[in-house]
């Protein structure tokens, strides 16, 4: 389950709670790096010197043991960050954090066969160090953890070995950890980033408080996050790396129910390098009251009916389509394991989109049209520097996003090795970027939507403007379709009566006939910004694309929620009458 | 909080089955107060409050008869430092609500699964509007996750045969009213992050050590309280923790720890930095006593002397779960769901012990007991009760839910921060008749052995995990002198050995606390068993590491501070 989401879900609610709750558990008081000023800046940071020195020391130690370890790397994660979190008109909490956490990779056996060989690829091992350069302190805490995960990695080790006599043999018999030339690349650390905490304060409080207008809205957030890490890589293949990259985010979510219980949800996202970058307040103000517009509109919204045909999908509808339909099933572990979906495996150097498409993801690109890309990064979490791949070229498969877990053929990392703080890296997306040779002026793509509706002679078709990262099932034993989440669609009717917008939209079908129906495309890239979580957890991510005329598309009424909406008005509409939607009925209830 | 809010399912799948209107929605007498004592926390609380008693119901369906809002205010400090050195530092503020709504009437309610209410996070600001519509969505979840308990509750009960002796499902009781002064978080947070550093620091001391820690954690929990029959209340507590704690290893390999920990509930109470020094040399000390010290060969029965402190960790494990109102499976005809559910007006202790829960005291001999309120988490006021009267058990420790008998609360509906309200202890105190002193104690376990024809007894003074001694001392009988010995666990503790296999008491007394789930704290003295089972522990000896520990310099580098 694997899903590019702005805090879109099928459990708004739920959802909701749980990002304040991750929130205020994660974030620690405010304390700047220490020493930070005595320090050169082009000096090595004495954080990597003891990560080194103890890393040295484990490798001498290991490399010498029974059953031997033939790699060691440590990677530290130094948060210095802050969040504001409110709710209508309201701070809620405004946490802080400091932290750094260790994260231990110890590989036992060698780089043919190892400890993370099969259904064991995640055995790393993450723990929260001192935040002071106490360097025995450090060394300690890194020893005691790296002896328990070289017993665990070595039991392990033994286990694969014998399990592997008494099976078959694997299709792919590519080795278990890639060569690589080590990197060694010692960048700035990350500066805490600073904003006057009153300012801003008062700004969620305005912008938490549009809500407060629209009696239909029921739960709604506002969030900043300012994170400022560093991370600290050393392995003992020589590779020793320092990289920073600050991340700011406005977060607005709200949702609401319709009379007949399906939940309603919109986000917005707003991301940004540094306090300065962020939109202007009047665009920030203007895309909230949308959210609160496109909810009122949605809850008096007709439920979609089955219905198969032309769809118009918005540039930002796009970029999620690819980043979950074409992105995901692109990642390098994908292709290897007997659990694995595999549907591109075999695909190298064959067509798998039209021929005017190309697919490329390239964390190298800072900006698209003026928009600051959240998946870029110089470094991955396996020390790899982050390359501009080219996965799909005029239609044809080229390669995967390869992290240092080889692929039949493909035996090399790309720098696609990606996870969150604390988890073991897998091959994932940076920023995907999806380029047309079949594009059409943006402002021709309805007309073009419009004559392809006549030529099928249907009464409609459907225009999605946005939609948000639902769950793709690659794996074996699942049905090899995707269902992703369609938050703003449009009927589009070929006679010139207003648009009509339908709610409870899911998309359905295999994933290669829908790529197969892309009839062409507009010209202007349209950029999504947010989170994608998977095996590896959840980083920041950016998807790119132009808008897409498909021939058909299918669509099916989605089962979502059969919660009523609030009995009373909420408070400050108390004059409202109560809502006394009749029970369901059996027949409504299934 | 956080599992309820993800396991509350806010189906309501069962509407058309849900029983319909059948009695009013409440019995008339109930109202909500009109005394906000001016705190606009209150205020909104009870504004929306009597908004949701007026006018919540959907269509048909019945009533509430009962709803409560319990307001959470958390203020936190939190810090670590291993080796002299901060790992963690954290603060926090935040606020919650627990809302819990109840259909249908004292007798029978919808208070079962589900129906057991909403939580939801409130602004820690005091902006009216803000909080009133966190509690409206809180209200409004906790009436139709009612509505389905209630359906529950009655299709549960069809099943069963009808009982006309079932005690009422919640209780009738008096409004509170009762609003206090508010607690501050009052220590100087610097001062502390100083002293973490310096006594994990002290650990350098022993270089064989693992691990080792000190830490600290300040709380400040407040509670706001409002419910349909005029209760309100406000009142808060303070709790400030700091512990240390090592860890390391025998040649054998088996584990050896040391902790220790102070509790107090106001920030001029803490220990002074250098007794909690002379506390820390001490607990590391006993490292290279206990690896020197020989593990037991021999499974042993017979008498055994616990401290006061090693007898509180006993009475927590065996005793407080069973002295608990907690009501048993609707299919049980027992009065309680414990072990002495039917030892009611029965022996439970030998008949010099008198056990007495009181929320009333601050303080017993100087120091902090935890366990203090006036009024408990369903707004009803506890008064000190006696458990246990000369050995014969005379109560149980209720709260809102009755049992056989005991149709009213006693003020122990007490809540942690996550979960409903449940039976607890406050400070539950043990008292022995004859009690005497340490010396005597050890000479009577002596003059047993001896008649017993043993060469030695044992002497618990300190337990961990599961009971197993962490410090344990045979006591030879030929000259009186103690051995440190390891590798035990006290075997098969149960609630028949206190009654029948105390002998004797000391005249000490030992308080031990339980900040979590709820603050509470346990006094006993220490007590001499005729007939106990030390067993040699069957835990598994982990390898020596595959090399060695980094070197530990003397002291921690100084902090370069610019």
């Amino acid at each position: 389950m694997r899903k590019l989401t702005a805090f879109n879900g099928s459990r708004p609610l739920a959802k909701l709670t749980l990002l304040i709750l991750f929130l205020s558990l994660g974030f620690i008081s405010f304390r700047p790096p220490h020493s930070r000023a005595s320090e050169n800046a082009n000096r090595e940071p004495a954080l990597l010197s003891i990560m080194q020195q103890e890393l040295d020391r484990a490798m001498t130690a290991l490399g010498k043991t029974d059953p031997a370890a033939y790699f060691v790397s440590y990677s530290v994660t130094e948060v210095v960050g802050s969040a504001i979190i409110a709710n209508n008109g309201a701070i809620t909490s405004a946490p802080s954090r400091h932290e750094r956490v260790a994260s231990i990779s110890v590989r036992v056996g060698s780089r043919d066969f190892d400890n993370t060989h099969g259904g064991n690829r995640f055995a790393s091992m993450s723990i929260n160090i001192p935040l002071e350069d106490q360097p025995d302190a450090i060394a300690r805490d890194l020893w005691l953890n790296t002896v328990r995960l070289y017993k665990q990695s070595a039991q392990t080790y033994q286990g694969v070995k014998t399990n592997t006599k008494v099976q078959a043999a694997e299709e792919d018999a590519s080795p278990d950890f890639s060569t690589e030339e080590p990197s060694i690349a010692i960048g700035a650390r990350a500066v805490p980033i600073k904003y006057d905490q009153q300012l801003w304060e008062n700004k969620l409080r305005r912008y938490s408080a549009i809500f407060n207008k629209y009696p239909e809205i029921e739960s709604s957030t506002l969030l900043l996050v300012a994170d400022a890490p560093t991370k600290y890589f050393v392995s003992s293949e020589g590779g020793r790396v320092v990289t920073s990259r600050p991340l700011i985010r406005i977060l607005a979510v709200a949702t609401t129910h319709a009379d007949d219980g399906m939940e309603l949800a919109r986000a917005e996202t707003f991301e940004a390098s540094s306090i300065e970058k962020l939109p202007p307040e009047q665009e920030i103000i203007a895309r909230i009251e949308k959210i609160a517009i496109d909810l009122k509109q949605l809850r008096s919204a007709a439920v979609v009916e089955p219905f198969s045909g032309p769809a118009l999908l918005s540039g930002r509808a796009s970029a999620v389509f690819f980043h979950e339909v074409v992105g995901h099933r692109l990642e390098g572990q994908r292709q290897r394991g007997s659990d694995e979906g595999q549907t591109f495996t075999k695909k190298i150097n064959q067509s798998v989109l039209p021929s005017f498409l190309s697919v490329e993801d390239d964390p190298t690109l800072r900006t698209i049209e003026g928009v600051e890309l959240s998946g870029r990064y110089d470094y991955d979490e396996e020390g790899r520097p982050g390359e501009r791949v080219e996965l799909i070229t005029n239609g044809i498969l080229k390669q995967f996003l390869m992290s240092r877990l080889p692929v039949k053929g493909l035996l090399r990392s790309n720098g696609h090795g990606r996870a969150q703080v604390g988890m073991s890296p897998a091959g994932r997306q940076g920023n995907l970027i999806v380029r047309s040779s079949k594009a059409v002026p943006d402002g021709k793509l309805r007309a073009h939507l419009i004559a392809e509706i006549k030529k099928q002679k249907k009464p409609y078709g459907l225009y999605f403007e946005d939609i948000a990262g639902g769950f793709t099932l690659t794996m074996r034993g699942m049905p090899q379709s995707f269902q992703i989440r369609p938050l703003m669609v449009w009927r589009v009717y070929p006679d010139g009566r207003p648009d009509e917008l339908v709610r409870g939209v899911d998309i359905i079908g295999t994933p290669l006939t829908a790529l197969g129906r892309i009839m062409l495309t507009g010209q202007k890239l349209q950029v999504f910004n947010g989170e994608c979580g998977a095996e590896s957890g959840l980083v920041p991510v950016s998807a790119a694309a132009p808008a897409m005329l498909f021939s058909e598309i299918e669509v099916q009424k989605t089962a979502q929620g059969r919660n009523r909406p609030p009995i009373l008005p909420p408070p400050g509409f108390e004059a409202l009458p109560t809502s006394q939607t009749a029970p369901p009925t059996k027949q409504e209830r299934r | 909080m956080l599992t309820r809010l993800m396991c509350i399912p806010f189906l309501l799948g069962c509407f058309a089955c849900a029983t319909l209107a059948q009695h009013g929605a409440s019995d008339g007498s109930s109202t909500v107060s009109a005394n906000d004592h001016g705190d606009p926390l209150l205020r909104a609380m009870l504004t929306e409050l009597k908004r949701s008693q007026q006018k919540l119901q959907l269509g048909e369906f019945q009533r509430p008869y009962y709803i409560e809002y319990q307001l959470f205010e958390v203020r936190d400090y939190v810090a670590d430092a291993r080796l002299g050195a901060l790992v963690r530092d954290r603060s926090s503020l935040s606020r919650f609500v627990h809302v819990l709504v109840r259909i249908g009437d004292y007798k029978r309610d919808s208070f079962f699964r589900e129906g057991a209410g909403a939580v939801e996070v409130m602004p820690i600001e005091n902006n009216e509007l803000a909080l009133r519509r966190q509690l409206w969505l809180a209200t409004d979840k906790a009436y139709k996750v009612a509505l389905n308990g209630l359906t529950a509750k009655e299709q549960m009960l069809k099943n069963l045969v009808a009982d006309s002796t079932m005690p009422d499902d919640f209780s009738r009781e008096q409004p509170v009213d009762s609003v206090l002064e508010l607690p501050r978080l009052e220590a100087q947070v610097d001062k502390w992050k100083q002293i973490l550093r310096s006594t994990s620091d002290l650990f350098r001391a022993d270089a064989a050590l693992e691990s080792s820690m000190a830490g600290l954690q300040f709380r400040i929990v407040n509670r706001y309280y409002v419910n349909t029959e005029g209760t309100v209340t406000r009142h808060g507590n303070a709790t400030y923790n700091v512990m240390f704690a090592g860890s390391g290893r025998a040649p054998d390999g088996t584990r050896l720890d040391r902790s220790h920990a102070y509790f107090v509930s106001k920030a001029n109470e803490l220990p002074k930095p250098e007794d909690i020094a002379s506390e820390t040399r001490k607990r590391i000390a006993s490292f290279e006593l206990l690896r020197k010290a020989p593990i037991i060969e021999d499974d042993y029965q017979g008498p055994v002397l616990l401290s006061a402190d090693a007898a509180t960790a006993l009475i927590e494990s065996v005793f407080v779960p069973n002295i608990l109102g907690t009501r048993p499976a609707p299919s049980s005809s027992a009065r309680v769901s414990g072990q002495y559910a039917s030892y009611y007006k029965r022996r439970v202790l030998p008949d010099f012990f008198t056990v007495v829960d009181d929320p009333r005291p601050q303080k017993l001999d100087g120091l902090t007991l935890l366990g203090s309120y006036g009024v408990d988490d369903q707004g009803v006021r506890a008064e000190p009760i006696t458990v246990v009267d000369q050995g014969i058990l005379v109560n149980y420790l209720l709260g809102r839910e009755p049992i056989r008998d005991f149709a009213r609360s006693n003020g122990r509906g007490r809540r942690g921060l996550q979960g409903s309200p449940v039976p607890q202890i406050s400070n539950l105190i043990f008292k022995a008749a004859n009690g005497v002193s340490f010396e005597e104690l050890k000479e009577k376990l002596i003059q047993m052995c001896r008649d017993q024809g043993r060469p030695y007894g044992y002497y618990v003074e300190t337990t961990g995990q599961g009971l197993a001694p962490r410090l344990l001392w045979r006591v030879y009988v030929s000259d009186g002198r103690m051995e440190l010995v390891r590798g035990a666990i006290l075997n098969k503790i149960d609630t028949r050995m206190l009654r029948t296999d105390i002998i004797a008491a000391g005249n000490d007394r030992y308080i031990h606390h339980m900040p979590e789930p709820m603050p509470r704290s346990i006094v006993a003295p220490s007590l001499l068993f005729e007939d106990l089972e030390i067993k040699r522990a069957e835990t598994p000896r982990e390898k020596p590491p595959e090399y060695p520990a980094p070197l530990l310099s003397p002291r921690s580098q100084p902090e370069k501070v610019p």
